[in-house]
């Protein structure tokens, strides 16, 4: 054999076993399943013992709840037919719609709803202010069951219907006997879709199915509300680390819906006429960083203020977004825009970049040169671009500055800890939050000001807290309306934290895909594929 | 020879035994704490304490370091503490994607750079050499994401040959399995062939000066003959050697590779295991591959014998 005839040889034996399969991409997938590009790895799947925002949504397909809340924020009915509450508001007894069924086949009782309702309060904050004031929570009968409280509880609904991590999802009693520090063993749900735990591999795939014995609602469905209905047989959920593998994946059809595009790549992805972006959750995002209230320098609130006044918004959201001035602005707040509590009362001076007044500022405030261990997950862009922005504004404000760029597992652990910062704590590290999780202080622990109670930072400020208790007894909008004033100012004044901007984000799924709306978390009821 | 391999093979349980503790100490020095990351951002520090307890990292480092290395003696590499798998379970899932793509790697890597680099000695000094040369100067220099993210756009995205991400199993097809592997291991193959051939070219280019090898030709033996016969044979222990390294670097390469296309390999597993500091994921696949190069180094050793009968154990 020649060289010639080899490579001849060599290249068709190549091409016979190759060629059935070249392109088999974009082909060939049944015409109901949809496959999903998720934000994160879902690590595990106990929507109460992990609260990963990823854990949430996929909780989302497979447990109902007895309430969610609609694109208007409301609580609505879901697993509950009605309620009834007394007249002094101790006492509340819900009765479930009629053939509820697990994924198991067995009848969603009473006693369930019980048994997971006393595993959620161990975990959710409202949850455990409602445990304070829990006198009994018991099955009546088949179907209903009674709550009575020792003091009335007026957002109780909207605790059973939030959507911020941990819902109160209903699973069956065995399942909810688990300890609620104890991951689940079990993935039995009454919601729409069943989880293939055999097809589950973590940081790979994770798939479900439809479950054909749900009854949905009969009203359309609005976010966690109403009617979920599936039109979907099969949601194959496909990990993707690497954002450039995700675009390519989507672009090529291999799969149809990526849940958070980064804006570097949006532009790629909109000249392609198969695909459509748009902004995925109308609330969006609030970017953040805490400084460490314990500790000097932060310790002092005219530094905290110093701060607040030399940060420019601007700056940080051009760092995590770029040139694309639809999907970010200014926040002079705590809250978030577009929400009914929305507020931007004490916040006028807040993120406008006046490094002059910083300084001027700092020096009142005898600051005495300490450094300020910067912590910054650089595994988290948000995070890291940010750190970037505060160490430059640091710097510039005349403040000594210890970046500590590490990974999120690190910042986790090290953000907990109250230790003086040169004994292994932190004066200062960036998150942010989900708009969902911003629009009143009882799904917001970050607001919260209740000194070693408090989000991580320990900030004490009781005008603060004194806001966030008048809304809980708010008995109309306008008065929650008037606290939440109160609250913001409050928590400006006292630097709470640092609101470094609000943001949104896109998503983006193939045009065959139709029904795709925008929500806190990807509903995948109502979704359709061609 | 006998005697040989049952003094490597007892060789190994030290070596392993260093391994585990080693990377046991290292793990607990190492700042980070899984249940901050399971607790999420509205757990209060009571919460992080209960679920550290549930999860037994409250105990002290011997104590842990005890059951552990109890467990592994019998065979049980533990349980994950983010998805409550048993870590062999979760090595298992993902076998076969990275050693299918060790496996396709190595052989087109060596199909292709062990005649590459005895061309590259034969012609040494001509434009082949220099070309072949400086391919693999190329090859080992360019990183490879670039490769993989290059090939992905032109035979996935714009030819639209081949998928750009994903594994198929084997059980599946071949065609399906080898369409899922083909830009990968060219990725990932460029590196390895570069040291192959830069090995092999060296090599050869000593033993090509041996009188054996003048004699062969003085005999009339074809080029051919006198190449991949007499000369290469001979050539072979170093080029064995340096494919036995290779292995080593295949699985750093691996991680890389399998993010970027998206393959569900121990690469990823690692990774994410380490990021979320989930210890007992870390700890099994650490040794399975340490043992896996242990294996990998005795086979290469047991190798020289076979291809060279005048070395002797």
């Amino acid at each position: 054999m020649d060289r010639r005839t080899f490579l001849k040889g060599s290249a068709a034996l190549g091409a016979a076993g190759l060629a059935p399969h070249l392109a088999a991409p974009a082909l060939a997938q049944p015409a109901k399943v949809l496959r999903f590009v998720p934000q994160a790895n879902l690590a595990n799947f106990d929507p109460i013992w992990g609260t990963q925002y990823v854990v949430r949504n996929a909780a989302a397909l497979v447990w109902d709840m007895l309430y969610g809340v609609d694109a208007q924020l409301k609580p609505q009915r879901q697993m509950v037919e009605s309620e009834e509450v007394s007249a002094d508001g101790l006492t509340w007894t819900f009765r479930l719609r009629p053939g509820l069924k697990f994924h198991d086949g067995e009848p969603v009782l009473p006693k369930d709803v019980v048994a997971s309702l006393t595993r959620w309060m161990a975990r959710d904050p409202m949850g455990l202010m409602i445990r304070a004031i829990q006198a009994e929570l018991s099955p009546v009968d088949d179907r209903s069951f009674r709550w009575q409280l020792k003091k009335p509880f007026p957002k109780l609904l909207l605790a059973l219907g939030k959507n911020n991590a941990p819902c109160a999802f209903i699973m069956p009693e065995r399942i909810a006997r688990t300890d609620p520090f104890t991951q689940i063993t079990e993935y039995v749900g009454s919601g729409p879709m069943k989880f293939a735990r055999s097809e589950w591999v973590p940081g790979a795939r994770a798939v479900f199915e439809k479950f054909s014995d749900y009854m949905p609602r009969d009203e359309p469905s609005s976010w966690l509300a109403g009617g979920k209905r599936m039109l979907l047989d099969r949601v194959e959920w496909v990990i993707m680390p690497d954002p450039a593998t995700a675009s390519a994946a989507l672009q090529n059809g291999e799969v149809d819906w990526w849940e958070n595009p980064i804006p570097d790549l949006v532009p790629l992805l909109r000249k392609n006429s198969n695909i459509n972006v748009d902004i995925a959750d109308p609330l969006g995002n609030i970017g953040a960083f805490r400084m460490n209230h314990l500790h000097p320098p932060f310790d002092n609130p005219k530094v905290r203020q110093a701060v607040l006044m030399g940060m420019n918004q601007e700056d940080y959201m051009r760092a995590l977004i770029g040139d694309d001035d639809k999907l970010w602005k200014p926040l002079p707040g705590f809250f978030t825009p577009g929400t009914p509590l929305y507020s931007e009362a004490g916040g006028q001076k807040i993120g406008k970049g006046d490094i002059a007044a910083a300084k001027k500022l700092l020096a009142e405030a005898g600051y005495k040169g300490e450094p300020v261990v910067c912590v910054v997950a650089q595994d988290q862009p948000i995070t890291k671009n940010m750190g970037d922005v505060t160490a430059d504004l640091l710097k510039q404000m005349g403040m000594k500055v210890d970046f500590v760029a590490t990974d999120w597992g690190t910042v986790g652990t090290r953000r907990a800890s109250k230790a003086p910062p040169s004994q292994g704590g932190w004066n200062m590290f960036h998150t942010w939050h989900a708009g969902a999780d911003c629009i009143n202080p009882a799904v917001y622990p970050a607001i919260r000001a209740n000194g070693d109670k408090a989000w991580f930072g320990w900030p004490d400020l009781p005008p603060v807290e004194a806001g966030i208790t008048e809304w809980f007894d708010a008995a109309d909008p306008a008065a929650e309306k008037a606290a939440i004033d109160k609250v913001n100012a409050a928590a400006v004044a006292g630097g709470v934290y640092v609101p470094t901007g609000y943001f949104l984000g896109y998503q983006a799924w193939r045009k065959n895909v139709t029904g795709v709306g925008k929500g806190p978390l990807p509903f995948t009821w109502g979704v359709s594929k061609a | 020879m006998l005697a040989f391999l049952v003094r490597r093979i007892l060789a190994v349980i030290p070596v392993m035994a260093v391994v585990g503790l080693f990377v046991f100490s290292l793990l607990s020095l190492a700042p980070g704490d899984p249940a901050a990351l399971i607790a999420g951002d509205q757990a209060s520090p009571a919460d992080i304490e209960r679920i550290r307890a549930s999860l037994g990292l409250d105990r002290s480092f011997l104590v842990r370091f005890g059951e552990w290395a109890w467990r592994i003696l019998h065979g049980d590499l533990g349980t994950s503490i983010f998805t409550n798998l048993p870590v062999t379970t979760m090595i298992g899932q993902r076998v076969q994607p990275t050693v299918s793509l060790m496996l396709v790697t190595l052989i087109f890597a060596v199909l292709v750079a062990v005649p590459l680099g005895v061309v590259a000695a034969w012609k040494a000094g001509r434009l082949v050499d220099r070309l072949v040369m400086g391919a693999a100067v190329l090859g080992f220099s360019v990183p490879v994401f670039v490769v993989g993210y290059l090939l992905a756009y032109v035979f996935a995205l714009e030819l639209g040959w081949l998928p750009a991400q994903g594994y198929t199993p084997i059980e599946q097809g071949i065609g399906p399995w080898l369409a899922n592997l083909v830009l990968p291991a060219l990725t990932l193959g460029l590196v390895y062939i570069a040291l192959i051939a830069r090995v092999t070219r060296a090599t050869m280019l000593d033993v090509l000066q041996q009188d054996y090898v003048r004699t062969a030709r003085a005999k009339g033996v074809a080029q051919g003959g006198v190449l991949f016969v007499h000369a290469l044979k001979n050539a072979a222990v170093p080029i064995v050697t340096v494919i036995g390294i290779g292995i080593a670097l295949l699985i750093g390469g691996a991680v890389v590779t399998e993010t970027v296309f998206a393959i569900p390999g121990l690469g990823r597993l690692t990774v994410d295991a380490i990021l979320r500091r989930d210890y007992p994921v870390i700890q099994g696949v650490v040794l399975l591959f340490s043992f896996t190069y242990v294996l990998v180094n005795l086979a290469i050793d047991l190798l020289y014998t076979l291809i060279d009968p005048r070395i002797r154990y």
